[in-house]
């Protein structure tokens, strides 16, 4: 009976013969002028004026689109026309604030495959630099309503959205739009509702930005310029006159996962900034961090569907992560909410539009109250673009935008039987569609049966009873309005009764066929209901009690996040990198996160005691080139010098890597940007505290650094042909971008200085930290000639490079190097693999070390990090080096690099209780990290790894097991997919991730 | 003293590498030798603590306790007194010496343009010259399967010695194998960055069968109307003569290829085998063996076991399979002992891991009537080691022999070392 749903009704004519008139009062007007004013009384229904306020029997009137008053049992005044909603319920229209109804595609500036780099934006006009900055693009100038968009809104109960287009960083002003069909003049409520901002660049075909920071840093960058903007009078740039005049706006900020939430935060409260943000629906996976920013949120019901399990090889496919995604990502909403977060509810993200009810209604069953699902689709997004005054409610003197159900909203059988948008009427199921249901006495000529309609409103069956009551007939029928037509067959494998005539009231009559084509007439007397069975489903019970969220919200995740506690390590072999060397038999007491004694029988009460007999104590492993939890794009190689983005911005604290690593001892890691480019950008040093949010990880007020490199990588030597474009292309051309750019960051420092003033330059600020010894650089270098170079760079300059990385000829100017005092931070034994590593030698090491270089291995892999105690060996093997001096490649001498060697690299009293005990010697191939701590927590225990894969095997079983129970219970599943991984990431990835 | 004894070692050794020079390859054994008093892995899963080896005309005559042999005459005699002798190592599956800088294109010559290049050949495009060659040595490594990459049949390998002045001389066995991508079942998105099912696996595995049945019948055919290169390339594997290496990882993947194969009755050796161990009772009743991925790798997926690819090696053994060590890359092949290593702190016995270095990967190549043990008249190819060879501290070679001779442990790193250190000791 998929026409009932098409049927056209009263309100339907009347409101397209409204469409035929154009509105506007500027508009010439042809033929007779018939000014409707569309004043309604609708009773009998109970009508929820607010979220949390409702009116039983209330007679709601409306007039020229706008609410009037709602009574309970108010008279219908005269010249209103009655509609009569008995047993209804009438909705404030629901409000979409992330949306992109009715807007164009968006286009890219440069079309087809793009061969050689672009710097600089392809768009005409006097716009900003960079094609990810729209701020330009305001969408109500683009607007025009989308009836068949608009239709898959209203069936579920929207009547308004703030539209923009989805593109860009800053994206521009969005629109606040009723979802009527009517013409644009008509349907623009605000012209602009709030700006919108995303970390991702969308279709511009620009390099700049190709990563998460690069796009983080060009909008840091864009508010100093629009800071800078309104104060000069030098150029005109109308991206930025715009951006000023958008900021005022309430700002929506779209985020693709928890930690983006964060790191946007972060940003607004740089710029003293209040973001709504526009979540991704994994809030609950780190709420407390998110309800702390204090944002309210603007969450999809986009729940992911089951997985494809049946077979074991391939449900291996599928993560942890992933299954218990699928369980509770439904309950994000209700544990938003619970938690206090201020909340509003998009469409986006869903398949289908239908999929927002019911998925509304599965979010309401995990325990998000239906007073709250209301207000997050009424009161708060109209609040949160300022728009309260007009929408949100069915106040007075708000627009009638509404929606009529035939039983409570969030039951599972409830229909939207009309969405009333601006006062205009969009049906979708006739509000008297049940009308048919029910007992009749059909006469077709002489022939006389029992009729029955019954089953879904929205779908009945009906069926005939011959009067003997001998055959049971499937009758099919259709109604337009009030015509009616009835087709059987009265015995089987005769030929088709057909039957047509009009409805009036509950009885019909007309005229028809027979088999043998003979006219007849025929009629329907309406005899009482059908006695049914209640057609509520009951309400299928949740299968057992959902896992807990862990943290991270991943494998090997916490629930119980470890803090620093007491631990006495008894009777170990001690390796303190001191002038105490190895000691034997000795006891190490950690406490409040420091050590707090090491010696021999020591005593501590309440400790925890760890037997070390046969163990071996060492400072925790710190790995000074590492590339792990790092959120998308290591590099933002996209131009010479990239000084101004900051890997401390993309930190990914959900990286399995960083357990997979403390399992091999590493407790503290400098994360740091690629070699694509010159000057690269700001590292990040973290410890390891696996289930912390980034911010927690960061290693306190460590000194900042910045990655610079050089040869190959920077010069674009082994990336193909088409990248001969950028500057420089040979180590010549290096030289000078350093000069170069240390020459305009003196320049700058000064006019900095003068007070007179400045454009805030990030990319400046950084390398005048380092001209002004504030910031430190790690240089990725391979050749002497260039290594050389850049230490005469910086002499020019007035500082000292603080460290080399990977410095495979470093043992060519090894004593240069000394003299210059710079560290070697360098592989154990990689070569080979490109031109400029073909005079590296695995006695790097140990050649640097005897020239007094500071020396250190490093791993730049995730996987070589775990087993970094094992290339501190080959120091041993090649050249020599003493076992407690290539211990310290891996331990104190990184400490020293990073200039934290004041707390952490060795065992001694009042350092950080950041150390490892292994089974066996250290550098040995067999020794295994048992126990990983970090500030005095145990963050690694291989004891209780083996306990944790149990309870994650006996975890993903039961999950398994409930997808697999979901399917057979009909519920939509999709393939067995991997999940989406983090990339391991090494000097050289410059894929761009930030579209 | 151990610290100092690497430098000794390196200027002692002679003659010395010449800047621009790989060293000479060592002329025939002329002399006898005799090697008593180290701690003998024979590379079959036994040891003997203070043993004597003895080898003459390039195979071994004697292996035994120290003492149950009287000196020969004009033997040459090394004492070996705390130190370690074994089995030369051997680098399956690899693209040593068909490559000598990954990134410039001109000296790649492992991967050959096209999807079917059964009668592809790597050994003419082995360079013994390769400067990579000696470093691999070093570390006990005297043999290598070199085969080529790329398509889904990317031709036939060979496996060679290490110290020879063309591939002619290097062969060791020539066309030993054929190599074969397996379709994987799920494709990595590089922009989704997620797996996903590939949708073409069935057709892809499809043209495999295809191309084999299609070549079993031109082969069977005594009068073929025109002759045909690539199919003339596959009767030595089609015949069992010769082994179908599989690249695969996914269990399941793992698990079609043995069906294929045998399907064919083609004798199978899986490379890579990353999920082998949960296949392991099929791969065993189907008589399959394992070249194993690098030990040291990143564990597959999110959920996996951290430390699973470092227990791989001791699951399969446990399961009773013939597997071998193997990892990917041409320098990095000095770390193979190091795979084994790493394994051996996982659960894998010791000898079982010295011989998943050494006679079970010369089974798996076929040559395991040649070399792979310390057995009287087997190949003298065989190293001594200052300690354990397996663990990096004591890993230091000292001499090493292929087919008896002598072979110089020079290497061009070792040239830049002393180059470089002569410089700073002498205050240059």
């Amino acid at each position: 009976m998929a026409c009932m749903k098409r049927l056209l009704t009263t309100f339907y004519l009347l409101a397209g013969l409204i469409l035929a008139l154009p509105a506007q009062e500027t508009f010439p007007h042809n033929g007779v002028y018939g000014h409707r004013e569309r004043y309604y009384a609708f009773t009998g229904a109970t009508v929820y004026t607010t979220f949390n306020q409702k009116v039983d029997n209330a007679t709601l009137l409306i007039r020229e689109g706008k609410v009037l008053s709602v009574t309970p049992g108010g008279p219908v005044p005269q010249g209103a026309v009655e509609v009569k909603l008995d047993g209804k319920t009438v909705y404030p229209g629901f409000i979409d604030l992330y949306s992109s109804y009715g807007l164009p595609q968006p286009k890219t500036e440069r079309e087809g495959r793009q061969r050689e780099e672009q710097m600089l934006s392809d768009k005409p006009g006097a716009y900003a630099w960079n094609e990810a900055l729209r701020p330009e693009y305001h969408a109500h100038e683009f607007f025009n309503a989308d009836d068949k968009a608009a239709d898959g809104y209203r069936q579920q109960g929207f009547t308004t959205v703030a539209t923009h287009q989805m593109d860009g960083i800053s994206r521009g002003t969005s629109a606040l739009v009723a979802l009527g069909d009517e013409s644009p003049h008509e349907m623009i409520i605000r012209e602009q509702a709030a700006h919108h901002l995303s970390f991702r660049k969308g279709t511009s075909s620009q390099d700049y930005p190709s990563s998460l920071m690069g796009a983080i840093a060009l909008l840091r960058q864009t508010y100093y310029d629009g800071q800078w903007y309104a104060g000069q009078d030098k150029e005109t740039n109308l991206s930025l006159e715009a951006w000023n005049a958008v900021q005022g706006l309430p700002q929506v900020f779209e985020v693709s996962g928890r930690l983006e939430a964060l790191r946007a935060a972060k940003i607004g409260r740089e710029f003293d900034k209040h973001y709504i943000i526009k979540g991704s629906g994994d809030e609950y996976q780190r709420l407390d961090e998110l309800k702390a920013l204090g944002a309210p949120f603007i969450l999809p019901l986009d729940f992911p569907d089951a997985y494809d399990v049946e077979d074991p090889y391939d449900a291996q496919l599928v993560s942890l992560e992933q299954m218990k995604h699928w369980e509770l990502a439904p309950s994000n909403p209700a544990r938003a909410a619970n938690a206090g977060i201020e909340l509003a509810l998009t469409m986006d993200g869903l398949e289908k539009p239908q999929e927002f009810l019911s998925n509304l209604r599965k979010a309401v069953r995990q325990g998000l109250s239906e007073q709250d699902a209301l207000k997050a689709l009424t009161y708060t997004p109209a609040k949160l673009v300022g728009a309260w005054k007009e929408l949100g409610s069915l106040e007075p003197g708000k627009w009638a935008n509404f929606f009529i159900t035939d039983g409570n909203i969030f039951d599972d059988g409830a229909r939207i039987l009309h969405t009333w948008v601006k006062g205009n009427a969009y049906v979708h199921h006739r509000l008297d569609s049940d009308a048919l249901l029910g007992q009749y006495q059909l006469t077709v000529g002489a022939v006389a049966y029992m009729l029955e309609v019954k089953g879904e409103a929205a779908s009945p069956k009906m069926t005939a009873y011959s009067a003997d009551g001998q055959d049971t007939i499937k009758v099919k029928f259709e109604q337009q309005d009030a015509l009616i037509t009835l087709s059987f067959n009265p015995k089987k494998g005769q030929g088709a009764v057909r039957l047509s005539g009009t409805a009036s009231g509950k009885n019909w009559a007309g005229r028809g066929q027979d088999a043998d084509g003979n006219w007849l007439d025929w009629s329907a007397a309406y005899t009482g209901p059908v006695e049914e069975r209640s057609r509520k489903k009951e309400d299928k019970p949740e299968a057992g009690e959902p896992g807990p969220v862990t943290y991270p919200f991943t494998a090997f995740g916490w629930t119980e996040r470890p803090k620093p506690q007491t631990y006495l390590i008894r009777n170990a072999t001690v390796w303190t990198n001191e002038d105490a060397g190895i000691l034997e038999n000795t006891d190490v007491l950690l406490q409040n996160g420091k050590i707090a004694q090491a010696g021999k029988g020591l005593k501590a009460s309440g400790a925890i005691e760890v037997d070390g007999t046969g163990k071996h104590l060492t400072p925790g492993i710190i790995d000074e080139h590492s590339h792990i939890a790092i959120s998308r794009g290591v590099n933002e190689g996209t131009q010479a010098s990239s000084a101004e983005v900051r890997i401390g911005d993309v930190v990914n604290s959900e990286d399995v890597n960083i357990y997979r690593q403390l399992s091999g001892g590493v407790t503290t890691s400098q994360l740091l940007h690629g070699s694509a480019n010159p000057i690269g950008g700001q590292s990040a040093l973290i410890k390891l505290r696996w289930g912390y949010t980034p911010e927690e990880m960061k290693f306190e007020k460590a000194d900042g650094f910045i990655k610079f490199a050089l040869g190959e990588n920077v010069k674009q030597s082994n990336w193909g042909d088409n990248r001969t474009t950028r500057f420089p292309q040979t180590r010549m051309g290096v030289e000078q971008v350093y000069v170069d750019h240390f020459t305009r960051a003196r320049e700058y420092g000064k006019l900095k200085r003068s007070g007179k003033p400045y454009r805030k330059d990030l990319e400046m600020e950084a390398l005048l930290e380092v001209l002004e010894g504030r910031r430190f650089i790690t240089c990725h270098s391979y050749r002497q000639s260039e290594i050389n170079m850049l230490m005469k760079v910086a002499e020019r300059f007035g500082f000292r490079i603080n460290t080399f990385t990977h410095i495979l000829e470093g043992y060519k100017v090894a004593d240069k190097m000394a003299e210059h005092g710079v560290g070697g931070s360098t592989f154990s034994d990689w070569w080979a693999y490109k031109y400029e590593v073909m005079e590296a030698i695995p006695y790097n090491g140990a050649l640097m070390h005897e020239q007094g270089v500071t020396v250190a291995f490093n791993s730049d892999d995730a996987e070589m990090a775990r087993r970094l105690n094992q290339e501190a060996a080959k120091a041993v093997l090649f050249g020599g080096v003493s076992e407690q001096d290539a211990l310290k490649f891996v331990t104190l001498n990184p400490a020293k690099l990073l200039h934290i060697d004041n707390r952490v690299g060795s065992i001694k009293v009042g350092k950080d209780a950041d150390v490892v005990l292994w089974s066996d010697h250290p550098l040995s191939m067999y020794a295994k990290a048992d126990m990983s701590f970090i500030d005095g927590a145990l963050f690694f225990s291989r004891e209780e790894d083996m306990q944790r894969r149990l309870a994650m095997q006996a975890e993903r079983n039961r999950l398994i097991q409930k997808m697999l129970k979901a399917r057979q219970g009909g519920e939509r599943t999709q393939g067995a997919r991997g999940q989406r991984q983090y990339r391991e990431y090494h000097c050289d990835d410059d894929d761009d991730e930030a579209r | 003293m151990k610290r100092y004894f690497p430098i000794i070692f390196l200027f002692a050794a002679a003659p010395l590498f010449i800047a621009g020079q790989t060293p000479a390859p060592a002329p025939a054994q002329q002399q006898p030798v005799y090697i008593y008093g180290a701690t003998a892995h024979l590379g079959n899963g036994q040891v003997i603590e203070n043993s004597a080896i003895a080898f003459d005309k390039g195979k071994i005559t004697f292996v035994g306790e120290a003492g149950n042999l009287r000196e020969g005459e004009g033997h040459l005699r090394i004492n070996a007194t705390g130190k370690h002798i074994y089995p030369g190592f051997i680098a399956p599956a690899t693209n040593l010496g068909l490559v000598d800088i990954e990134a410039v294109r001109a000296t790649r010559d492992f991967r050959e343009v096209g999807s079917m290049n059964p009668n592809v050949r790597s050994l003419i495009a082995y360079n013994t010259d390769s400067e990579i060659i000696p470093t691999v040595r070093c570390r006990g490594v005297l043999l290598a399967q070199v085969r080529p990459e790329g398509g889904r049949i990317s031709g036939l390998s060979s496996v060679v010695q290490l110290d020879a002045w063309n591939w002619e001389d290097a062969a060791y066995r020539a066309d030993d194998g054929l190599f074969l991508n397996w379709p994987g079942l799920a494709s990595y998105n590089r922009r989704e960055q997620r797996l996903s099912t590939n949708k073409e696996y069935e057709k892809q595995v499809q043209e495999v069968r295809d191309f084999f049945a299609e070549a079993k019948a031109y082969l069977d055919n005594p009068a073929p109307a025109k002759d045909n290169l690539k199919y003339d390339a596959l009767r030595p594997v089609l015949e069992g003569k010769t082994r179908l290496y599989v690249q695969a990882q996914e269990a399941r993947e793992i698990m079609n290829a043995v069906q294929l194969a045998a399907e064919f009755n083609m004798k199978l050796a899986i490379v890579d085998g990353r999920d082998a161990w949960m296949v392991a009772d099929m791969l065993k009743a189907h008589d399959v063996a394992v070249v194993l991925r690098a030990t040291q790798s990143l564990p597959a997926r999110v959920d996996s076991d951290v430390d699973q690819p470092f227990k791989t090696p001791a699951l399969l053994q446990q399961a009773g399979l013939l597997f071998c060590f193997g990892m990917d890359g041409f320098w990095e092949q000095r770390n193979l002992p190091f795979q084994a290593g790493q394994a051996v702190g996982y659960g894998l016995d010791y000898e079982q891991a010295v011989a998943a270095l050494t006679s079970n990967t010369a089974r798996i190549l076929g040559i395991g009537d040649r070399t792979g043990t310390l057995e009287v008249g087997k190949d003298a190819n065989l190293f001594i080691s200052e300690g354990d060879a397996l663990d990096i501290r004591s890993s230091q070679l000292i001499r090493a022999f292929i087919q008896g001779r002598e072979i110089n442990l020079d290497n061009k790193q070792k040239a830049w070392y002393r180059k470089f250190k002569a410089k700073y000791d002498e205050g240059r």
